[in-house]
């Protein structure tokens, strides 16, 4: 019998070929490449790793999930619609396989659309900042490469996560138009349907103060937020103000990508 | 059973909500053997086609495997073949080879193909895709192949190299099923033909045996008479009486 992993990588490459061929997905990296350059050194008076980090929370939040979503809400739905996904359950390949595979070749594409610019910043600010880089976070209030490094891995975590969901959304998809609102919900609900959520349910006094850091851990960009927070700001400057479970939000992270590959493969096995 | 037969339908149903698509079909495909799928438009053949290829379940009965162990097992061309468009005619089908583990020298030439190994699949014409999909219906060598309406929008001569094909597949001894609405095609090249009506298999056997069955002197005769709504009105399942 085929060797699974052979099938699983054949499927991963031809996710990445296919991006890599794409001129929309190149345009959405030279868009990302001048947004979050543009970001870090524009006005930019202070370009150190740390404060960068700090500008850059903000449109990232809103940046990454756009590009983890516009790589990924297609993939699936659209090779249902070419009948693809038809042809091949004729092959020795499972559905979680397939599932695996197409992941894997999206986040690889994600990692580079995403990581690629920050590689840029990062080797910016080394060849700008005026600190030694000898220098670790371990000593508190003191800039640092591990600090950019930090937030980077963070970030294209956060990425991979918010892909997950697309690609569930891409398998619940009927038709091309039914996977772009699938997208955008997905977009809506991560970027700030879940933060708005919280907000009301601490407004109306559903979520109380000591169950706020708890229920922020369980939307995708606040504990991606409060991750930054706690193991890249709050380390590098020192401050002793809890601004999220670090814990609780990785878990929350890992729950949404669990429950977003157990949807992908019911979606698929449900056709 | 016989011991040649690689693909079996045991009273195989399927049904969508009320509506009853495949009404209780049963039928083997023999190794070696080339089988044709007749029937009016609508009359259920491309689920029927669907459910023995596995994608489909039936609501009812079975079907079941009885061939060699193969990597692949059955081999399925879709009615309207389609591709990644960026992707050119050989990285296709090295996509789907590399799923069972085998190369795919060969296949591109055996579908008339080998001088266009190297254009995007979206540069491709509607019947060279269809001979991309034929290709790609037989990586692996399946012993089992289903082909639906493989013929449709080529050329005569392109629908009876696809023939051939099927022919050529059946004489390394696959089973071959494939659906056409082109009776003279069938006639020539088939061992074996089906007649899907309804839902229902109204007929079945060699053209030969089905032209003295009903004392004609062609196929189109004998659809003609085996099925309801030949050369009449569409009949809709689960709408028509």
């Amino acid at each position: 019998m085929p060797d699974a992993k052979l099938s699983v990588q054949a499927v991963a490459a031809r996710e990445l070929v296919t991006v890599a061929r794409s001129r929309a997905a190149l345009a959405l990296f030279a868009a990302v490449t001048v947004v979050v350059v543009g970001v870090a050194f524009t006005g930019n008076a202070d370009p150190r790793y740390l404060p960068t980090t700090v500008d850059l929370l903000l449109p990232l939040e809103v940046v990454v999930p756009a590009v983890a979503v516009a790589l990924g809400y297609r993939t699936i739905a659209a090779d249902a619609r070419r009948g693809e996904l038809d042809v091949l359950e004729t092959y020795p390949l499972s559905t979680t396989g397939y599932v695996g595979g197409v992941f894997v070749g999206r986040a690889i594409a994600v990692t580079l659309v995403l990581g690629v610019p920050l590689l840029l910043v990062g080797v910016g600010l080394g060849l700008t900042t005026t600190e030694s880089p000898t220098v670790l976070t371990a000593q508190r209030g003191v800039d640092s490469p591990l600090v950019f490094v930090r937030f980077t891995v963070l970030t294209l975590l956060y990425a991979n996560v918010v892909l997950a969901m697309a690609l569930a959304a891409s398998a619940l998809a009927r038709s091309r138009q039914s996977a772009l609102v699938l997208a955008v919900v997905v977009l809506g609900v991560v970027v700030v349907g879940l933060d708005l959520l919280v907000l009301r349910g601490f407004v109306g006094g559903t979520v109380g103060t000591d169950q706020l850091t708890t229920a922020l851990a369980l939307s995708p960009t606040s504990a991606y937020r409060g991750l930054v927070f706690e193991t890249v700001i709050s380390t590098a400057v020192g401050t002793e103000t809890r601004q999220a479970a670090p814990l609780l939000s990785g878990v929350g992270l890992v729950l949404w990508t669990g429950l977003s590959f157990v949807v992908t493969t019911a979606a698929l096995a449900s056709r | 059973m016989s011991e040649s037969e690689l693909l079996v339908a045991d009273a195989v149903s399927r049904q969508f909500g009320d509506v009853t698509v495949i009404d209780d079909v049963s039928l083997s495909l023999g190794a070696g053997q080339l089988h044709a799928l007749v029937g009016p438009n609508g009359s259920g053949k491309t689920t029927l086609l669907q459910l023995l290829a596995g994608i489909d379940n039936p609501t009812a009965g079975a079907v079941s495997y009885e061939g060699p162990a193969a990597a692949r097992r059955i081999g399925y061309l879709p009615q309207r073949p389609s591709f990644r468009d960026g992707f050119t005619a050989r990285e296709t089908l090295e996509f789907y080879t590399a799923l069972v583990d085998t190369e795919p020298a060969g296949l591109l030439a055996r579908v008339g193909l080998a001088d266009a190994g190297d254009r995007r699949v979206g540069s491709l014409s509607g019947g060279m895709r269809r001979l991309l999909g034929l290709a790609q219906a037989t990586v692996g060598d399946p012993p089992v192949v289903l082909l639906d309406e493989p013929g449709s929008g080529l050329d005569p001569g392109m629908r009876r190299r696809m023939a051939e094909l099927g022919r050529e597949l059946a004489a390394d001894g696959a089973a071959v099923l494939y659906s056409s609405h082109d009776l003279e095609l069938v006639e020539d090249h088939s061992d074996r033909v089906f007649v899907l009506d309804g839902g229902s298999l109204v007929e079945r056997g060699s053209p030969d045996t089905l032209r003295d069955q009903y004392g004609v002197g062609n196929l189109w005769a004998v659809f003609e008479a085996a099925v309801d709504s030949a050369g009449g009105e569409l009949d809709v399942i689960g709408v028509s009486e």
